[in-house]
């Protein structure tokens, strides 16, 4: 390729740089979303498997117990007994003052030694420190590092034994190494694990757990296993290592997916603004393209110096982007880590390191849609033999003979979509590939349907000569605004369809809250909401709690993880109101409702939570053998309810049946108490609060508001990246319509020119400009409302149950989609002012010349 | 030099467009230029003091070879770009006194344009082209604006083509639509700069006549830009354009220019 020839053409930036900014911000921003996205996501996902293998460490089997633990002397039976092999813990959650939620795992550093890796790689002089000194503990590799804090430094923690104030020891100086200079397999990566390993004395006494153990972690060679199994008392079992935290992990991944795909909706956006304005560029030098043809340059030149200009831009842009995108991902990487820790599993993420692999895949991902951009105005210029095969008049055409066949291709991809919804084909991935086809097969209607409306809108103001204008011009200049409509309908309607999922969803779980907290007033242990579940109370408090508060009823409830045949499995179980059942959102039920309570209470029978059954695949009926008091039985499902508390599933099992047998669980997780007909509330939590610092134990008062308040903010947490998201998709969006229209308006400039020759005003171009404007906002606020209230209901009813299994019921935020509709029009109309105010300005003799 | 302006002291550039377009008594010059001069921003100076005047009715030619500086008259005349220095009066209105929407105003009024590359607006038929006029300048209802307009374009001979887009008509076709939008709002002036330079010889002889006659028949006056020594000597004065500077020609002289 020529020199002069590629100078010739890339000259064209100095004279436009605002086209090529726009193009240029169009890739940044769509490469960065996309890399910020997928940086955050595996940083947590790394974080999260991290996590859970040092949890496990090289066990490969682990002996478990109740909820509340099992008693120490049988980990020394076990050595006893020959079974050398193993390593005590005491494990759970906990809380740093500045809110944090970090999990602590209790060890025997003499015992650990082939267990655990990084996490517990402490070295000797932190051993001889973690036994001899009390309360001392060693945070993740790297925190030091990261807190500024010095060689040692003292928190007080908050878990299921209260608040207790330990000393942190920093591992890497305890070896005599530099601060922050940890050995390992790459333990000081910032994104490990918020493990914090301590003393398993030192565990107990923080997490409640005096004189227990959660677990023992065991090697066993294949013909160890069962001798073992047989050899364990009722109350503990065996289980394999690899069964534990599947769930979590198959449910963290879901949520990674649902964020993966609204990444690639932004990026998607990008892409029109890219198309746009590659098509634009090549527009705009039809002239320069004739006279190249004209002196003998080749088609293939004029197309490869097209698609090198593209992969200039692709490049740079590519480059930028993933700056950004590294820069974003930050921000993004603590929310992502905020929700696994707040639903699944407590993980500290301190930074992102991109991967060699991510950012290769996003350079190929936005130099790939740069050239796929320009492909066609590249083939558009090579065809071109003269200024006239260049114009717009011959694009146009062919535009207007194209939507018609994209209109047939946009309806077998709808036909496509809707089958695989109706068939359920491909579970969550073939719901997102149904939710793709069919937002696909929308865009591509949309030229076809735009190009009807603003005809049937050019007939409706026939006469009316200046806005006939505006929106003939906009008709003819087909190729220019649908791609722009599309840009913004996406946005529009993806933040109309999370609107809807979002509101659904939230206005569900209010309702469920509603319905589940019957009580007046909770009493619980005083540990964060993330760190409560091991945390346990006294059951002989009941009566103490009666005679404080008046109650007329106390139920109690208490989740403990328990073996099943269907892996470890939460189990709820409850003495109940009674009158429960009246409350509890029961979806169905394999009784009459009269007749559940007694079954629940006389028979080995039990109820599971929508995602439950969704997880597990079972329904009513089915039987789930599990390990209640006095070891494993076989219950029967009686009923499915809906629960937002766990996306696990749960099971709910009455205290009566799971007693039956055997010994009730050991401690309560929280008390409901229901007050007489108009008691003083508050007297009573002034009793309750004075009664319970007698008892000398870490629990606290809460009301139904209170528990409300806090579960709406985890969720509010949770979905606070996808408004982030959101928010990325309507500013690429409004600069994709920014951009259109600046092409647009450009392109008619000329026109412009004769109408003002003509007499009319600066004021009436602006007019005109604006007008445009405001019919294609208008067009794409209209046309988002089916498209996102059609991807809301796909989120709710297919994608949601599918990756969580939560069902909800559909509510239409009609004030969201009005927002959305005035933010739509109010996006485009903004995005007109630049064009407008150019074209109020622009001086008429030179546009008068342009060649038409 | 007295510049015989109408001057209105006190009224805003609308007030001042709607009473020049209000105004049927003024009888001076419909244009007049006095040592006009221009220069494009970056460029040397195309017109050097130009001094012109233009009667009611009267109908000139300027000549002039490529980059003379004839369209520049043109668009100094029409408003479209403001003189460096000298005056410009239009109507009777000194242009240097008012603001670019007064103008606009002015020229919608009083002016007729006829481009040599036709521009028609291509999003509207060919009736509703030659409505634009009057939609913008004068106050006749939709029915008055489309009955004028039809007898406008079968004036100039495209009666049975109003509902026609420009693309489907030819281009001499396109230039008659041109002329009858130029005249339909009854203008003052009618300027033309090169009215026949993009068609071919006896297609622009034939619409050079419909001019003519279209002028005579309205009686305005026109100031017309050409190549052609030809055409220019059938009109009452033919000026010759030479470096910025306006010449009387040698077949006209005698004339006062």
């Amino acid at each position: 390729m020529s020199g002069l020839v590629l100078r010739a053409w890339l000259r064209d930036w100095r004279r436009r740089p605002l086209q090529r900014v726009l193009t240029l911000i169009g890739v940044i921003i769509g490469v960065a979303v996309v890399l910020a996205v997928d940086l955050a996501n595996q940083s947590a996902q790394r974080a999260f498997d991290r996590s859970m293998d040092e949890v496990a460490g090289a066990a490969t089997h682990q002996v478990l117990g109740p909820a509340s633990g099992f008693d120490e002397a049988f980990y020394r039976d076990l050595r006893m007994a020959g079974w050398r092999d193993a390593a005590p813990i005491v494990e759970g959650p906990a809380r740093l003052p500045d809110g944090a939620t970090i999990y602590v795992l209790g060890v025997d550093p003499l015992a650990e030694g082939p267990f655990r890796g990084a996490a517990s790689d402490i070295g000797d002089a932190p051993v001889q420190r973690l036994v001899t000194e009390p309360g001392t503990i060693l945070p993740p590799a790297g925190w030091f590092r990261a807190s500024g804090e010095a060689h040692e430094a003292r928190r007080v923690l908050e878990a299921a034994g209260g608040e207790h104030e330990v000393t942190l020891i920093d591992r890497a100086a305890e070896r005599d190494e530099g601060p922050g200079e940890e050995a390992g397999d790459g333990a000081a990566d910032d994104m490990g694990a918020s493990l914090w390993v301590t003393d398993i004395a030192t565990a107990q006494v923080l997490l409640d757990r005096l004189g227990r153990l959660d677990r023992i972690d065991l090697r066993l060679a294949d013909n160890e296993v069962e001798a073992l199994a047989a050899a364990l008392p009722a109350e503990l079992e065996l289980v394999a290592v690899e069964s534990r935290g599947q769930a979590a992990r198959q449910l963290a991944q879901a949520f990674r997916i649902n964020l993966t795909a609204m990444s690639l909706l932004a990026l998607l956006i990008a892409a029109f603004l890219i198309y746009n304005t590659q098509t634009f560029a090549v527009l705009r030098r039809r002239e320069v393209i004739a006279s190249l043809r004209l002196v003998g340059v080749g088609r293939r030149a004029i197309f490869g110096v097209v698609l090198l200009e593209a992969l200039l831009v692709g490049v740079i842009g590519t480059v930028l982007g993933a700056l950004l995108g590294v820069a974003l991902a930050q921000v993004l990487v603590a929310q992502v880590a905020q929700t696994v820790t707040d639903h699944f599993f407590a993980v500290a993420v301190t930074g992102v390191t991109p991967r060699p692999l991510a950012l290769a895949a996003v350079f190929l991902l936005g130099v790939g849609l740069s050239l796929a951009a320009a492909l066609a105005p590249a083939w558009e210029a090579a065809r071109a033999a003269s200024p006239a095969g260049t114009g717009r008049g011959g694009l146009e055409r062919r535009a207007r003979g194209w939507a018609a066949w994209l209109a047939l291709a946009a309806i077998i991809l709808l036909l496509a979509g809707v089958g695989m919804i109706v068939t359920g084909a491909g579970a969550l991935v073939g719901g997102f590939v149904a939710l793709f086809l069919l937002i696909a097969g929308f865009v591509l209607l949309l030229p076809w349907v735009l190009a009807w409306t603003l005809r049937g809108l050019a007939a409706l103001v026939r006469g009316v000569t200046l806005p006939r204008i505006a929106v003939r011009s906009l008709e003819r200049s087909l190729s220019r605004s649908a791609p722009a409509t599309s840009a913004l309908t996406l946005a529009l309607a993806a933040a109309i369809g999370v609107a809807v999922m979002v509101g659904s969803f939230r206005g569900s779980v209010e309702q469920w809250l509603g319905q589940a907290l019957t009580s007046d007033l909770y009493v619980v242990p005083a540990a964060p909401a993330s760190a409560r579940g091991g945390a346990r109370l006294p059951e002989g408090w009941t009566a103490g709690l009666v005679a404080q508060s008046g109650a007329v009823s106390v139920s109690s409830g208490t989740t403990q993880e328990v073996v099943s045949d269907r892996g470890l499995v939460d189990l709820y179980v409850v003495r109940p109101h009674g009158d429960w059942l009246q409350y509890l959102p029961l979806l169905e039920t394999a009784v009459p409702r009269e007749a559940l309570g007694a079954r629940l209470a006389a028979d080995d029978a039990v109820l599971v939570t929508e995602p439950f059954a969704a997880h597990h695949d079972v329904g009513l009926g089915d039987r789930l053998s599990l390990a209640a008091a006095g070891g494993r039985r076989a219950f029967e499902i009686l009923g499915i309810y809906r629960d937002y508390g766990n996306p696990q599933g749960t099971v709910l099992m009455t205290q009566a049946a799971f007693a039956r047998g055997g010994a009730p669980p050991d401690g309560v997780g929280s008390f409901g108490l229901r007050l007489p007909e108009g008691a003083d509330a508050e007297q009573a939590v002034e009793r309750l609060e004075a009664w319970l610092a007698e008892q000398q134990r870490a629990a606290l008062v809460t009301r139904p508001g209170d528990i409300e308040q806090e579960s709406m903010a985890i969720f509010d947490r949770t979905f606070a990246i996808t408004h982030l998201l959101r928010v990325i998709t309507l500013v690429v969006a409004f600069i994709a319509i920014l951009g259109a229209l600046i092409a647009l308006q450009m392109e008619r400039a000329r026109e412009f020119a004769t109408l003002r020759s003509l007499g009319l005003l600066p004021g009436g171009v602006r007019g005109l400009v604006v007008l445009q404007g405001g019919v294609l906002g208008v067009f794409a606020a209209l046309a988002a409302i089916p498209l996102g209230l059609g991807m809301g209901w796909l989120l709710i009813e297919v994608i949601n149950r599918e990756a969580f299994g939560w069902g909800m019921d559909l509510r239409l935020p009609w004030v969201e989609v009005g927002e959305t509709v005035l933010l739509g029009v109010g996006a485009a109309l903004l995005a007109s002012v630049i064009p407008a105010w150019r074209m109020a300005r622009m001086r008429l003799v030179p546009a008068l010349r342009e060649v038409p | 030099m007295s510049t015989g302006t109408t001057q209105h002291p006190g009224l805003n550039g609308q007030q001042k467009a709607d009473r020049m377009s209000e105004s049927s008594s003024f009888s001076g010059p419909v244009l007049r230029l006095i040592g006009a001069a221009f220069a494009y921003p970056g460029e040397g100076e195309v017109l050097h003091g130009v001094d012109f005047e233009l009667a009611p009715g009267e109908r000139v030619a300027i000549v002039g070879e490529s980059g003379s500086g004839k369209s520049t008259l043109l668009h100094l005349a029409a408003g479209l770009e403001a003189a460096d220095r000298g005056e410009v009066h239009l109507a009777g209105e000194a242009l240097a006194g008012l603001d670019e929407a007064a103008r606009t105003r002015l020229r919608r009024a009083k002016v007729g344009i006829v481009f040599q590359s036709f521009h028609l607006i291509p999003t509207l038929t060919v009736l509703e082209n030659v409505m634009l006029p009057l939609e913008l300048a004068t106050d006749a209802n939709a029915a008055e604006r489309r009955e004028r307009a039809g007898r406008q374009l079968t004036a100039v001979g495209l009666g049975d083509k109003g509902d026609r887009y420009p693309e489907a008509l030819s281009g001499g076709e396109q230039q008659r639509v041109a002329i009858a939008r130029a005249l339909v709002h009854q203008p003052a002036l009618i300027l033309a700069d090169e009215p026949t330079g993009n068609l071919d010889s006896r297609t622009g002889e034939t619409i050079f006549g419909l001019l003519l006659e279209q002028v005579r028949a309205t009686g305005c006056s026109l100031l017309l830009v050409t190549h052609s020594h030809e055409l220019a000597g059938r009109l009452d004065r033919v000026l010759t354009m030479r470096d910025g500077v306006l010449q009387l020609s040698e077949a006209t002289e005698g004339v006062p220019a």
